[in-house]
Order: structure tokens, then C-alpha cells, then sequence
């Protein structure tokens, strides 16, 4: 076999092997065009080199002709390939040119078929043979079609779109591109010229177009190697980055899932299985999910997902996984969802992290706060013993003296048994009031879990009020109340309000300890803050002013200003505060005296709304004003602890806490 | 004991369970009973004359135990005071006592105990009474005493004897004797000493009475 041979298969046995490789790539990637366009060019590139060697080879006019004719086929797809190519890929190029191009060279194409021979030549007379590097070629010799202007200035065209494609390419930055695609085909239509001159007999050498071809194609071709590379590249990455992801995420002992919402399947890692106690290899779906949560939980959880599901809201919730060997594990769950263009939720991912240490420590702190708070608790109550003594001591002494007198009535032989039966009737009347009494001591002293509620701060106040009344008259402090009427519920531990509220009220007494009786006036407001979203209690004493620089040091712990003063007071209602998502805070008066308040946020709640506005509710926020200033209230009915006649004159009231009957007492 | 016809317990205390229980508790033991929500009540119905005694709440919200206490010793009010209270407030305590309190119960107050103090005051208030219509009697019949029949008085108690009390008057003992004849007389005194007696009661009934 002739090396010319050799060389001109070789050349297209390479263009069709990219050719294969990238269609391969393109089979497998459709969205991506470029490789298919490539693929086309290589092909056409093969093919004409595959003419131009039969030309080369021919010995007939007859099969010059035909080969003349039909090299403008392959000619035709690589100039339609390479042009859609540089637009697709280059992104550069000028649309007007693009479509002159096609147009002229289709035109070329069907014209090369009309005509005789082709759009080159009117008629091939001879066949010009001679020697080349130790190889008889052949060249044809015929009568040039003038026509094939056309195809020269399309050719043009073609050269022109390159050089302003390649231009674009060049400013926007991108050089080593511009110089190898723009390059490769300007050299190729510089290099294509010898065509005619072999025609025309000027010079003797064998067609090498296809080798051209070839170049602009491996041009082509090395440009999206860069790509494949890149892709190669970015796949390595990537790897490297999921197993950095990985390790991270088996280091924050991190579980990722992703829920397939239309088919419900879970897909998640072995450390996510782990995490929630799945086995390896266990088909997961929502409520298999669901079925490993403490059953307290799964409630919440679901009703995260389905918010999430609702509103795109990223999904959140803590919740307790049971694990098969019974064990608990507090797990945080975050994830976000996908949804179609419709707004239909596809899937959900997210991932989640056990959070039982931090929990626990959490639980620990409340239990310390709530320990703190109980024994804070135990310390006011013995600053109170004295009161609570004598709360008890009043009913439990009119049930002695009502017992002893029954006694004599029944000595007497003329026995009023009427009188018996209503001095008895009283003795289980103040029975009852006194274990109302111990009652409520207890659930003061109670320890234990704190459970939040919705509950009326109006209640809290009497409640303490009615604990500290025997005190306050002691103390000769007249309290007014002005509590705002319908407030809305706040979400609280009754007694943890009552002891914050029951501290600040004998601080405001301590605080007045030192005035003139007269004087010894406190304050309690309550009413409703910041667009509705607050509660606000104040308790305003008339007593000494706290020094502005002590204002913030006073709710720290052990800080007091009293001699005998422990100091934690103060610090462990700011701490049952916070616990409750309010605020504690003072302020000095303009006259005299400070006033502490706190804050705690609405509950919003179904409950809260749909109390009912009973008439009492509606009136409650008026001002009861009788005479002057004395505001004389009816006594609320359950009113157990106070004493008869005290409270019309010890406390004011502005409402009537017609609500305490809508929350459950606790 | 026999109860006097008229004596009454005055309860006063702000709490009515127990106001009602004492009352109940008295009446059955036979006082008379009287009970009150508050010290302001009391005084509006107070009469001096009135017999008995008070059982009272130490620790009220206007006007407290202690206060009554006060304003009654003032009036010069012969009822003797029984304290009660819920809390055994010492200090208070004391100064109840200090000021002529017939007794300081704590509650809850067993029956025999407050009876026992309200027999007691009743007691009291009874020998009270009666000094003080001794007193008043005596000092019906030192009104009838002329002035000079008045000196001759105080000399005699002195101990003065009849010569040394003319030489004092100015006077001769004859005079004196005729004098103090009418001073035995009309303060219906047998003897010098029972003379002595009387006005020695007179003094005490001043520090006590009034």
C-alpha cells in the first residue's frame, strides 16, 4: 500500500474515531448538542478525506466526476456543523452570517447536483497524473463552472464568521479559544486555496482538504476535551467533596435523608439509620418514620412536615426517637422541601443530628432552675410564715370554738338541734377554707415539673394577693389593683408567675418599710403590650428608689440591698422569666419609689380565642370608682383566704376577675 | 357564779366566722352576747354604763385592738379587755397588758380558757362597778363637808391631834371637837380609822378609777 494511501486513511480512520467517541458521549449526554455537531464534523471530515484519496486513486473521468460531484455532500455537513457548532459552543458568531452561510452553501449543494458535472467544474476532460513523493496521483483537468464563485464566496462567508466568532471570543477573554477555533479555520481557508491551484496546474502535489478538515475538527475536538477534563475534574471534586460532606457529617454524628414525597420512599445515610435505630437495609417510608418517634412527638413532627408541605417554610422540629433497645435519643430535624413549578411538593431533604447531650444539659438546667425556684419558693414562705399561721389559725380556730359550743348545746337537756345543725354546717364551711389554705401552700411547695398553661395573669395577682394579704395588713401596705379587663391567656407555671409576682410585691413592701403608713401604697397593673403581642404586670411601690447604677446589678444573684437580704430573689424571677420567654425589669418612679415589671409573650391559641366575651369579661376594664378614690369591688365569690371586711379597704379593686372560672384552677 | 342580770360580752372581731363561733360559744355558756364586725361599730353603740366585758380581735384593718383599747381607757370605760390573736405577737402583747388588759388569748382559743377570762373580766368589771359607786358614795358625803369641816378632815387623817389642830387653825379645841363631831357624822364614820379607811379609798379610787 502506497504511504499516500496510508496517510489519507489514517486521517479518516482518526476523525471517525472521535467521531465515534463523541457520539458516544453525546448518546449519553442529549442535552448537549455540541458533541453530536461534533461528531457530524468528524464524519464529514472522514468522508472527504476518503474522497479526496479516491480522487487521488481514480483512473476514470467518469469516477472523477462523480466523486467531484459527491464530495460537496460531507463538504456541505461540515460547513453546517462547524457554523451551528461555533454558535452553540463559542456562543459567538453573527446570526446573519450564520443563515447566508446556510443558505448559500444549500445552494451550492443543489446547484453542484443541476449542474453536469458539479458546481466546480462544467466538464472534466482529463485526468492529470504525476509522480508525488514516490506516488502516481491523479488531479483533474476540465472546464471550471462559474458558478463556482458560489461556493468560493461562501467559503468567504465562512472565513469572515470565523474571524469575527473568534474576535468576540478573543474580548471577552477567552484567547486561548478564539486563537484555536478561529485560527484553526482561518488557516484551513487559507490552506483550502490550493485547491484550485492544483486544478489549474500550478503546482503538483495530491488534495489535502480532508487534512485541513482534520485540523479544524482536532481544534474542535481538543476544545471539548477541556470540557470532558473539566467534567472529570468537577466529578473528582465532587468526590472529594462528599467525602469531606461525609466525614463531617458522620463527625457531627449528622444523618442525611432526602423523602421522595409522590412515591414516599426515604433515602437515608447508614449514620442517618443509625441515628433513628433503622435497620441497614429497611425499606423506609414516612410512617415507618413516624413509628420510631416517642409517641409524644410524632404528632408535633408530623404536623412540621406538613407546615413545611403547606407554606415551603423549612422544616424544623426536635423530637425523641425510641430506638429498638427501648433507649431515647433527642434528635433535631431540619430539612427543606422541593416543589414542582405548580407548587406541588416533590421531595424533601434535609438532615438530622442527635442533640440528647445538649438536651439533657437543657433539662439539667431546668431542673436546677426549677430546684433554685423551689427553694426560693421555701424562703419566701417562711418570710410568710407568720401570715399563713394566722390565715390558718382564723378558720381552725372558729372550727374549735363552733365545735366546743355545739358541745354545750348538746349538754344542755333542752338540746337546739337546729342550732347544732348549722353550727356544724359552719365548722365544714371553715374546714373547707382552711384545707383551701393548705391547698394552696402545698401547690406552693410543691416540686416538680413545671407545666406551662394557658392561664390568666389577672388570676395570678389575686392569687398572690390572697397569700400575702395577712402580711400586707401587718405591714399596713394598701394595695390597688388596676388590672386591664380580657386580656388574652399567657402560656405560664401558675405558681412560678405567683412567686415572681409574690417577690416583687414584698420586695415594694420592704422597699416602704421605712415610710409613714399613710404612705405605704402599691400598685399592680396589668395590661396588654406591643400590638397585643405582651402582657405586662407592674408592681409600683411609693417607697425608696433604686440608685440608676444598681439598676441592672439588682437582678444579679446573690446581690441584695437588704441586711438580710440572700440576694437570689430577684435573679431567680429573672431566671422563671426568661424560662417563660419574657422580660423582667425596673425603672424608677418621677416622684418616688420604683416600679418592676414583666412581660410574658400571648399565647395564641385556639383556646384564647375562642373565649366566649361574657358581659362581666366586657365591663372588666372599667375602673370601679366609688366616692373619691375608693374603689370598693364585690368580693370574688371564691375569695376564700381573705377576711371578711379587709379587702374593701386593704385593696382596690378595678376588676372583678370574672375569668377565673373559664381557666382551670390549678 | 351567778351571772349578774345585765352583763354583756361584746365580741369584735373583723373575721364572721369567728366572731359568730365565740358568740355561739358564750351564748351557750349563758352570756349575754353582743359581737361586732368592727372597732368603729363598737363605739358607735358604746355606753359607759353598760356592764360586761370585750373579746377583741388585736389585729383589725382600720381601727385595731389596740387602738380601742386606747380610746375606751380614755373615755374611762370600765369593760376589761380580752385580747385575741392570730399570731402571738409579743411585743403587742406586752403593751396590751401594759396597758390594763385583762387577758391575751391566742386562737385558736379553747373554751374553758376564753370562758375562764371572760368569768374573770366579767369579775372585774363587777368589782369595778362597785368600787366605783363606793367612791362616788364617798365623795357624795365629802361634798356635804363645810371648807373648815374639810381641814379638820385632813388633819384628823394626818393623825393630828384636836389641841394641835386648833393651834393650826387658829382656832380653840372646842371649836375642833364640835367640828369633827360633824365630820364623823355626816361621812358616817364610827372611828377615826374607819375615817382613815374611807379616804384612803378615795385616793386609791382616784388612781384606779380615773
Amino acid at each position: 500500500m502506497s504511504w499516500v494511501t496510508a496517510v489519507w486513511s489514517m486521517n479518516s480512520a482518526a476523525c471517525l474515531t472521535l467521531a465515534g467517541f463523541y457520539f458516544a458521549i453525546w448518546c449519553k449526554q442529549r442535552q448537549r448538542p455540541m458533541y453530536l455537531l461534533f461528531s457530524c464534523s468528524a464524519i464529514a471530515a472522514a468522508a472527504i478525506s476518503a474522497f479526496e484519496l479516491w480522487m487521488l486513486n481514480s483512473r476514470t473521468v467518469e469516477e472523477y466526476e462523480s466523486l467531484v460531484r459527491w464530495i460537496h455532500v460531507p463538504t456541505w455537513v461540515l460547513t453546517l456543523s462547524f457554523v451551528a457548532f461555533v454558535r452553540l459552543y463559542l456562543h459567538a458568531g453573527r446570526v446573519w452570517l450564520v443563515w447566508s452561510i446556510y443558505g448559500l452553501r444549500t445552494l451550492v449543494l443543489i446547484l453542484n447536483f443541476i449542474f453536469p458535472v458539479s458546481i466546480n467544474f462544467t466538464a472534466i476532460t482529463d485526468i492529470r497524473q504525476f509522480s508525488w513523493g514516490g506516488q502516481m496521483v491523479s488531479v483533474p483537468v476540465g472546464a471550471s463552472n462559474p458558478w463556482g464563485v458560489l461556493s468560493t464566496i461562501s467559503l468567504f462567508l465562512l472565513l469572515i464568521f470565523s474571524v469575527d466568532a473568534a474576535i468576540t471570543v478573543w474580548r471577552r477573554g477567552d484567547r486561548r479559544r478564539a486563537l484555536l477555533v478561529g485560527g484553526s479555520m482561518i488557516f484551513g481557508a487559507i490552506l483550502a486555496w490550493h485547491v484550485p491551484l492544483v486544478i489549474w496546474g500550478v503546482i503538483d502535489m495530491p488534495f489535502f482538504l480532508g487534512f485541513t478538515f482534520t485540523a479544524i475538527v482536532a481544534a474542535m475536538g481538543y476544545e471539548l476535551s477541556n470540557d470532558l477534563a473539566r467534567a472529570a475534574g468537577l466529578v473528582r471534586e465532587l468526590e472529594i467533596s462528599e467525602k469531606r460532606l461525609n466525614l463531617a457529617a458522620d463527625s457531627a454524628n449528622l444523618g442525611m435523608w432526602e423523602w421522595d414525597i409522590a412515591r414516599n420512599e426515604i433515602w437515608i445515610t447508614d449514620k442517618g439509620r443509625a441515628l433513628l435505630g433503622f435497620a441497614p437495609s429497611e425499606k423506609l417510608d414516612f410512617d415507618r418514620f413516624r413509628s420510631q418517634l416517642h409517641p409524644e412527638d410524632s404528632e408535633s413532627v408530623r404536623q412540621a412536615v406538613e407546615n413545611s408541605l403547606r407554606t415551603g417554610a423549612e422544616y424544623r422540629s426536635e423530637y425523641r426517637a425510641v430506638l429498638p433497645d427501648g433507649q431515647i435519643r433527642w434528635i433535631v430535624g431540619r430539612g427543606h422541601v422541593e416543589f414542582t413549578r405548580d407548587g406541588k411538593p416533590v421531595r424533601m431533604r434535609g438532615a438530622s443530628v442527635d442533640i440528647t447531650q445538649r438536651k439533657e444539659a437543657e433539662l439539667e438546667a431546668a431542673r436546677q432552675r426549677n430546684e433554685l425556684a423551689h427553694l426560693s419558693r421555701v424562703t419566701t414562705l417562711g418570710e410568710l410564715s407568720g401570715s399563713i399561721a394566722h390565715e390558718l389559725s382564723l378558720p381552725l380556730s372558729a372550727i374549735l370554738s363552733n365545735a366546743q359550743a355545739a358541745q354545750r348545746v348538746l349538754a344542755n337537756s333542752k338540746a337546739d338541734l337546729a342550732e347544732v345543725r348549722e353550727i356544724l354546717g359552719d365548722i365544714v364551711s371553715e374546714d373547707k377554707r382552711a384545707s383551701e389554705v393548705i391547698r394552696r401552700l402545698r401547690l406552693w411547695l410543691k416540686k416538680g415539673e413545671v407545666q406551662q398553661h394557658p392561664l390568666r395573669i389577672n388570676k395570678v395577682v389575686q392569687d398572690v394577693l390572697k397569700l400575702i394579704h395577712s402580711d400586707l395588713i401587718n405591714q399596713n401596705v394598701t394595695v390597688e389593683t388596676e388590672l386591664a379587663g380580657n386580656l388574652p391567656t399567657v402560656n405560664g407555671d401558675p405558681v412560678q408567675l405567683q412567686q415572681v409576682l409574690l417577690n416583687l410585691v414584698v420586695n415594694a413592701c420592704d422597699a416602704m418599710a421605712g415610710c409613714d403608713t399613710s404612705q405605704r401604697r402599691l400598685v399592680i397593673r396589668t395590661r396588654i403590650e406591643n400590638g397585643g403581642s405582651a402582657v405586662v404586670v407592674s408592681v409600683t411601690d411609693k417607697g425608696i428608689s433604686i440608685p440608676e447604677e444598681k439598676m441592672e446589678q439588682i437582678f444579679e444573684p446573690f446581690f441584695s440591698t437588704k441586711e438580710k437580704g440572700m440576694g437570689i430573689g430577684l435573679s431567680v424571677c429573672r431566671t422563671i422569666i426568661s424560662a417563660h420567654r419574657g422580660k423582667l425589669w425596673a425603672a424608677n418612679n418621677l416622684d418616688r419609689g420604683a416600679t418592676f415589671y414583666f412581660s410574658l409573650p400571648v399565647k395564641v391559641s385556639p383556646v384564647a380565642t375562642a373565649l366566649p366575651a361574657t358581659p362581666k369579661n366586657r365591663e372588666g376594664g372599667l375602673r370601679r370608682t366609688v366616692g373619691s378614690d375608693t374603689v370598693v369591688a364585690p368580693r370574688p365569690a371564691s375569695d376564700q383566704l381573705r377576711r371578711g371586711g379587709h379587702n374593701e379597704v386593704a385593696t382596690k379593686f378595678t376588676e372583678t376577675d370574672s375569668n377565673k372560672e373559664l381557666i382551670p384552677d390549678t | 357564779m351567778t351571772v349578774a342580770p345585765n352583763p354583756t360580752v361584746f365580741v369584735i372581731d373583723d373575721y364572721a366566722p369567728l366572731r359568730k363561733s365565740i358568740s355561739r360559744l358564750l351564748k351557750a355558756a349563758g352570756f349575754v352576747v353582743t359581737a361586732f364586725g368592727s372597732a368603729e361599730e363598737f363605739l358607735a353603740q358604746y355606753d359607759p354604763q353598760t356592764s360586761g366585758c370585750l373579746v377583741l380581735d388585736l389585729g383589725m384593718p382600720t381601727l385595731d385592738g389596740l387602738e380601742l383599747q386606747r380610746i375606751l381607757a380614755g373615755a374611762g370605760s370600765l369593760l376589761p379587755i380580752i385580747f385575741l390573736t392570730g399570731t402571738a405577737d409579743v411585743p403587742k402583747s406586752v403593751q396590751a397588758m401594759k396597758e390594763g388588759a385583762s387577758d391575751f388569748l391566742t386562737k385558736p382559743v379553747d373554751d374553758e380558757e376564753l370562758l375562764a377570762a371572760v368569768r374573770l373580766a366579767i369579775e372585774k368589771n363587777r368589782a369595778l362597778h362597785r368600787e366605783q359607786t363606793e367612791v362616788s358614795e364617798i365623795r357624795a358625803r365629802l361634798a356635804t363637808l363645810t371648807p373648815r369641816e374639810r381641814e379638820v378632815l385632813e388633819y384628823v387623817v394626818a393623825g393630828k391631834l384636836n389641841k394641835q389642830i386648833a393651834s393650826e387653825l387658829g382656832t380653840v379645841e372646842q371649836t375642833v371637837k364640835v367640828h369633827r363631831a360633824h365630820v364623823m357624822q355626816k361621812m358616817k364614820a364610827q372611828s377615826v380609822a374607819e375615817l382613815v379607811r374611807l379616804t384612803q379609798r378615795l385616793n386609791r379610787g382616784k388612781r384606779s378609777v380615773v
